[in-house]
C-alpha cells in the first residue's frame, strides 16, 4: 500500500517581540523532530530559523516590537521550506555572512548559521516586503 | 533562562540554565560582567543550558574581552549538548579555556 503524500503547511504573523521566539521554538523542535531529523540536527534547524527572526526583530524594526513578521511553514515531499517576511528595513547585501571565522567580534554569526544549515538560501526584496526562503532537504526514510 | 551566581574556592561561578536567547542574553551579560567585577576568576557553568542562540554566544565572547581587559580569568564548563552544536556551528570555541567538570574549572 502507497503511504498517502502528507501535507502540513502553516502561517504564522507575529510582532517583532523577543516574546514569541520560544513559542516558535517550540513549534520548529517538535515539527523537525517529526520529520525524522535527530535531535541535533533538529536543535540546528530550530536555531537557523531562530537566528532569522532574530535578524529581522533586530535588523529590520530596530526597537520596533510592533513590526510585523509573516512566518510561513510548508512540508514538501522531499523538503521542509520556510519563508520568513518583513516590510522593515532592507538587509544589506554586503553585511550577510560578513563575519570573518576567526574574529573575536562578538555579533554576526546569525546569517553563517543560516548558510551552514539550511541546503538553500534566498534573499529578496517583493511587493509583499523583504523575503528570506530557507530550504531544507528532508532525511531520507525517517519520519512522518 | 535563570542565571545564579555563587563562590566556591575565591572563584566566582556563573549558573546558567534554560534557554539563552535575545531575551535572556541581556540578563546573562549584566550577571558575567558583575561578576567579573567582583571576583579574581569567574567560571561559566553551560551544563544546564537547554538552548542557546548566538546572542549567547556573542555574550561569552563579551565576557572574554571584558575579563582580559580587567585582567581576570573566565573559565567555561559544563558543555550542554545544546551549547556544543552551537559552538561548532560558529567555530569559536578554540578562544575559550574550556574545562569538563567545575573542579577542573576552579583549577584550570
Amino acid at each position: 500500500m502507497m503511504t498517502p503524500e502528507l501535507h502540513f503547511e502553516a502561517r504564522v504573523v507575529m510582532s517583532s517581540d523577543v516574546r514569541f521566539l520560544p513559542v516558535m521554538r517550540h513549534t520548529m523542535g517538535n515539527l523537525t523532530s517529526e520529520l525524522g531529523w535527530s535531535e541535533s540536527e533538529s536543535r540546528t534547524i530550530t536555531l537557523a530559523v531562530e537566528e532569522a527572526l532574530t535578524n529581522k526583530i533586530r535588523h529590520a524594526y530596530p526597537n520596533r516590537p510592533e513590526g510585523r513578521i509573516q512566518f510561513e511553514i510548508r512540508i514538501e515531499p522531499g523538503e521542509l521550506i520556510l519563508r520568513l517576511t518583513d516590510q522593515g528595513v532592507a538587509p544589506d547585501p554586503a553585511r550577510i555572512c560578513e563575519r570573518e571565522q576567526d574574529s573575536l567580534k562578538p555579533g554576526g554569526f546569525g546569517t553563517h548559521i543560516i548558510r551552514d544549515v539550511m541546503d538553500s538560501v534566498v534573499y529578496q526584496t517583493t511587493a509583499e516586503g523583504n523575503e528570506l526562503i530557507l530550504t531544507k532537504k528532508r532525511p531520507a526514510g525517517e519520519g512522518l | 533562562m535563570n542565571v545564579e551566581t555563587r563562590t566556591r574556592d575565591g572563584v566566582r561561578i556563573v549558573d546558567v540554565s534554560g534557554d539563552v536567547d535575545l531575551k535572556g542574553s541581556p540578563v546573562l551579560r549584566k550577571t558575567l560582567f558583575g561578576a567579573l567585577k567582583e571576583a579574581p576568576k569567574v567560571a561559566l557553568n553551560l551544563a544546564a543550558i537547554r538552548y542557546i542562540d548566538s546572542s549567547g554566544i556573542a555574550v561569552m565572547i563579551e565576557g572574554l574581552k571584558e575579563a582580559q581587559r580587567l585582567n581576570r580569568d573566565f573559565v567555561l564548563f559544563g558543555m550542554s549538548p545544546a551549547v556544543l552544536d552551537v559552538f561548532k556551528l560558529t567555530h569559536v570555541i578554540r578562544i575559550f579555556r574550556v574545562a569538563e567538570t567545575e573542579e577542573e574549572a576552579l583549577i584550570a
